[in-house]
């Protein structure tokens, strides 16, 4: 069958870009490594044309899948994968990367974007620095391929045909249309990546990960050169700049978890963000180790080890996101696609390569003789960049946990207190890093003139105190753990504040450090109030509530609110007071109140919290958060039933005789007497009929008494039947059903309508303190590095 | 000895010290048998819901209590209470890990992790206009 619908053509040019930019890499490696080794600048300009071609191609990539996608051309796997017609296209971005191939393709396009950057600046460098970026773009678009080589598939090709990746498809019905493509429609975009923070949060990341191969293609070119300490000065900003993108970055992952995950927080220890946070921790050691190669000279040993292990890292990141090996550990890792072994291979190659640089050049390592004074800055940078490298170690081990299982057979897994595993180990580190950022800059280098750098250091000192304590007193913060970081984490803000307004005199010139250690005193002060003190206030208060729980285990953090009902709720009263449908969401509002001085619930505000109804990829449930300065609430569903489902009602025989009592779920009714004239208002009886009423008196919950009185009838004398009597209100109807004579009791049917808890919804609200301090630090943080950068390359 | 021989002394010492904590504090990945056997230990153990049996989930008498019956990896089907609320799409899940440990006949979870069939799989295909399949 030949289908005339195809775009065939677009397909084509993907693929050749795709060759060209690998074949391009290839030559452009060789060619700058040729022209370093042999000096030769006939190999130099074959190098550059190759990475401009490269570059061209890999844009060429990028452009042809967004027009594929942005056309919604489903005959391509990859857009049928990750779009559809139905998707706004504000996401088409999120679709472009929603894929191993797409993400791989952004990484790749940072890296020419770095290249081209680098191209210009590096001057002497070019060759080797330049020879390594084509060689680690090597390796990713070896990724991208999708070709077949012995039965072993290398990468995956986003430029794929539908029906080639799916033969089986072949068979459907939709298939026997020529014009398939005007009916075909894609799968669709997973609903939890259909957010704003998720169309810039992945890029970011990426380009983050991305800046790590600057300072690797120095510190590479360095030692194939043997030249160990002179590539420091051109790769020294690019490490602050990797560190303020991929820093942001990593938070705005947080930021999404917190504005529309429902797992209740902004960090959850996950494998994933682990890995992204873990070459930040070197990334930031590394920075720290080169400014003190530039002053003071730094064993190039631990320059190059820290160097390498940041790039390493980011691979390794990228090999347990992408291979699969994470599996049902994370929630957020990709698909397999049988990439692993490929994956692993370039991931040694480059460990591989940075251990043999060292080990062979090692003994040419110029040595560090002298020793430094322990009051001398240099020597607390030196131990942070330490404790920063242990921190990431600590993480990633428990992180490798799948690897570890995949190479040793063994079963570990991370505790199911996973956060409170990570928090407690890592809170030590935080305290001494946060004590080390808010002295760093009073030492000086060399040596400290002690009785000068206390004088200097007081006023901070005090404030820090009082701060700690006010906060300990005010927020109930009273673990000493906690407190000692209170203490570590404002010293952190105010000595670098103080150090900005009194030594540099307020002065932008110079300030990117204390202004980036001042915002990352007040991220950890955010994270230590915003984790410590947050709060699930929504422990379930419902009358519902049988309270036979006495269970330990339960954690009790959900509440059942009932349409219309309101419940205490922490300092609130809340109440469920319907949903909206709009399109594949639904919307439940939940108003939460509080009681003025003349004890009348008024309306503080309505939360809007959302289901996002996705009947491909599951159900999602998103928070909605009310944000104060000073404190955020924020309230997800656990539960909600979404089909409205007929509650039956009960049906129950009961024989009793004059005087019993029947219960109900809702009431109990009294037996009173027989009424062998019944003055009933049924119009269907006629002179020759018998009939018999029953007296039934029936209490409401509120012991309210209502009459009710069911007859039964011997119509003509011979036929039973019965009339019963109802209670519209409680949904109750009574049926006087027959007489034992001999046993002098007599038997009624009592129908119940059942209540209608369809609308209902379990939610769960948590207030967290301070967590505007965490965003604000992060922004603070990001600005004073992005300062600094600006003013290293204007020094250069 | 240099300040930073004892500096990498004590870092090799505490990162010694991490990682035999992080074993010791660390769950495995088991199956009923062997969870049922350690009662005190916290295991994570893989399965399948299995459809067949009834799930309670009663949001009116304890919105943080949900029961249903799961089939491990060597067929041997367990009672669980999740301390939960239950998970959304829960009937979709096609394979779960439970984190918990066991409690007499009953296995009691305090955390799931669920694997939904279609975010991993395509086998289906749409039209624009499903009329036109």
């Amino acid at each position: 069958m030949t289908y005339s619908g195809e775009h065939l053509l677009i397909g084509q040019l993907g693929n050749t870009f795709t060759i060209l930019a690998f074949a391009f890499s290839f030559l452009s490696m060789v060619a700058y490594f040729l022209a370093d080794l042999k000096k030769d600048d006939q190999y130099l300009r074959i190098g550059r044309i190759a990475y401009l071609a490269h570059s061209i191609s890999v844009i060429g990539m990028v452009a042809t899948l967004f027009a594929m996608i942005f056309n919604q051309y489903f005959e391509y796997h990859y857009v049928w994968q990750h779009s559809n017609t139905e998707m706004p296209m504000k996401y088409i971005f999120s679709c472009f990367w929603e894929g191993i191939e797409g993400s791989f393709m952004i990484w790749t396009f940072w890296h020419v974007i770095l290249g081209l950057i680098l191209f210009k600046s590096v001057k002497s460098w070019e060759a080797p620095v330049m020879s390594v970026i084509s060689a680690v773009q090597f390796f990713m678009l070896t990724m991208l391929l999708g070709v077949y080589v012995f039965d072993y598939k290398f990468g995956s090709n986003p430029f794929i045909m539908l029906l080639r990746e799916h033969p089986d498809f072949l068979g459907l019905p939709l298939f026997n249309n020529p014009d398939y493509t005007e009916v075909i429609d894609g799968r669709g975009l997973n609903p939890l990546l259909q957010n704003y923070w998720m169309v810039i949060h992945p890029p970011f990341v990426l380009f983050g990960y991305a800046t790590a191969i600057v300072p690797f293609a120095y510190a590479i070119a360095g030692l194939l050169r043997g030249k160990f300490i002179e590539w420091v000065r051109p790769a020294l900003p690019w490490t602050f700049f990797g560190i303020g993108v991929l820093g942001i970055g990593v938070l705005m992952g947080g930021a999404w978890a917190y504005e529309s995950l429902s797992f209740g927080g902004f960090w959850a220890w996950d494998p994933v963000e682990n890995a992204s946070l873990v070459p930040w921790l070197t990334m930031v050691g590394a920075g720290h180790l080169m400014l003190i190669q530039r002053k003071k000279g730094v064993s190039v040993f631990s320059l190059f080890l820290m160097v390498t292990i940041t790039f390493c890292l980011v691979q390794y990141a990228s090999f347990l996101t992408k291979s699969g090996v994470l599996g049902e550990t994370s929630v957020h890792s990709f698909t397999d696609l049988g990439m692993t072994a490929q994956l692993a291979i370039s991931l040694l190659f480059f460990i591989g390569l940075s251990i043999f640089l060292i080990v062979k050049n090692f003994k040419k390592f110029p040595k560090q003789d002298r020793e430094e004074s322990s009051t001398s800055r240099e020597f607390w940078m030196f131990v942070s960049a330490l404790v920063l490298l242990m921190s990431a170690f600590i993480i990633s081990f428990s992180t490798s946990f799948p690897v570890i299982n995949q190479i040793f057979g063994t079963n570990l897994a991370t505790s199911g207190e996973r956060i409170d595993y990570y928090n407690q180990w890592l809170t030590p580190f935080a305290i001494i890093v946060s004590f080390l950022v808010a002295i760093g800059q009073f030492l000086s280098y060399t040596k400290t003139d002690m009785p000068r750098f206390w004088k200097r250091l007081s006023i901070s000192l005090g404030l820090s105190v009082i701060v700690t304590v006010t906060m300990s007193y005010s927020m109930s913060i009273y673990n000493p753990i906690y407190v000692v970081m209170l203490l570590s984490t404002s010293l952190a803000a105010f000595a670098n504040l103080d150090y900005w307004a009194r030594i540099l005199k307020g002065k932008i010139k110079g300030a990117g450090p204390s202004i980036a250690h001042f915002g990352f005193g007040l991220l950890l002060l955010g994270i230590l109030v915003s984790t410590s003190q947050s709060t699930v206030i929504s422990s379930n208060s419902s009358l519902y509530d049988i309270s036979v729980l006495g269970d330990d285990f339960d954690n009790n953090e959900n509440i059942l609110l009932m349409l219309d009902d309101t419940l205490i709720m922490g300092d609130f009263f809340v109440a469920y007071r319907g949903k909206r449908s709009e399109d594949n969401f639904i919307h439940y509002q939940v108003d939460y109140m509080t009681m003025n001085e003349k004890g009348v619930l008024e309306l503080d505000f309505s939360l809007y919290p959302f289901l996002q109804l996705n009947p491909r990829m599951g159900n999602v449930a998103e928070p909605y958060t009310k944000h104060y300065a000073h404190k955020d609430i924020y309230t997800h569903i656990s539960y909600a039933e979404l089909e409205d489902k007929d509650a039956k009602p009960t049906s129950e025989e009961h024989s009793i005789v004059i005087g019993d009592t029947i219960f109900t779920r809702t009431s109990f009714m009294v037996f009173d007497s027989l009424d062998r004239n019944p003055q009933s208002s049924f119009k269907g009886l006629s002179e020759n009929d018998l009939a018999i009423g029953a007296h039934f008196t029936l209490f409401d919950v509120d012991t309210k008494a209502h009459h009710l009185e069911p007859l039964f009838v011997l119509k003509d004398r011979q036929y039973s039947m019965t009339v019963p009597d109802s209670l519209s209100e409680l949904g109750i109807k009574i049926g006087f059903e027959g007489i034992d004579p001999e046993k002098e009791n007599f038997k009624f049917r009592v129908v119940e309508d059942q209540p209608k808890f369809n609308d209902f919804i379990v939610m769960k609200a948590i207030v967290f303190p301070g967590i505007n301090i965490l965003w604000l630090g992060c922004l603070i943080m990001g600005l004073g590095t992005f300062f600094s950068v600006i003013q290293r390359i204007r020094r250069n | 000895m240099k300040k930073s021989h004892i500096a990498l002394i004590i870092v090799i010492a505490i990162l010694i010290g991490a990682m035999v904590t992080a074993i010791n504090d660390s769950s495995s990945y088991a199956d009923f048998s062997e969870a049922f056997s350690e009662p005190s230990g916290e295991f994570h153990v893989v399965g399948k819901l299995n459809r067949d049996r009834q799930m309670i989930y009663d949001p009116v008498s304890n919105p943080d209590e949900f029961i249903f019956y799961m089939t491990d990896i060597k067929n041997e089907e367990k009672k669980v209470v999740l301390h939960k609320s239950k998970p959304q799409d829960f009937e979709r899940s096609e394979q779960i890990v439970l984190i918990g440990s066991a409690q007499g006949d009953e296995f009691h979870a305090n955390d799931i992790l669920m694997k939904c069939p279609s975010k991993y799989q395509d086998g289906e295909i749409t039209a624009k206009d499903q009329s036109q399949i």
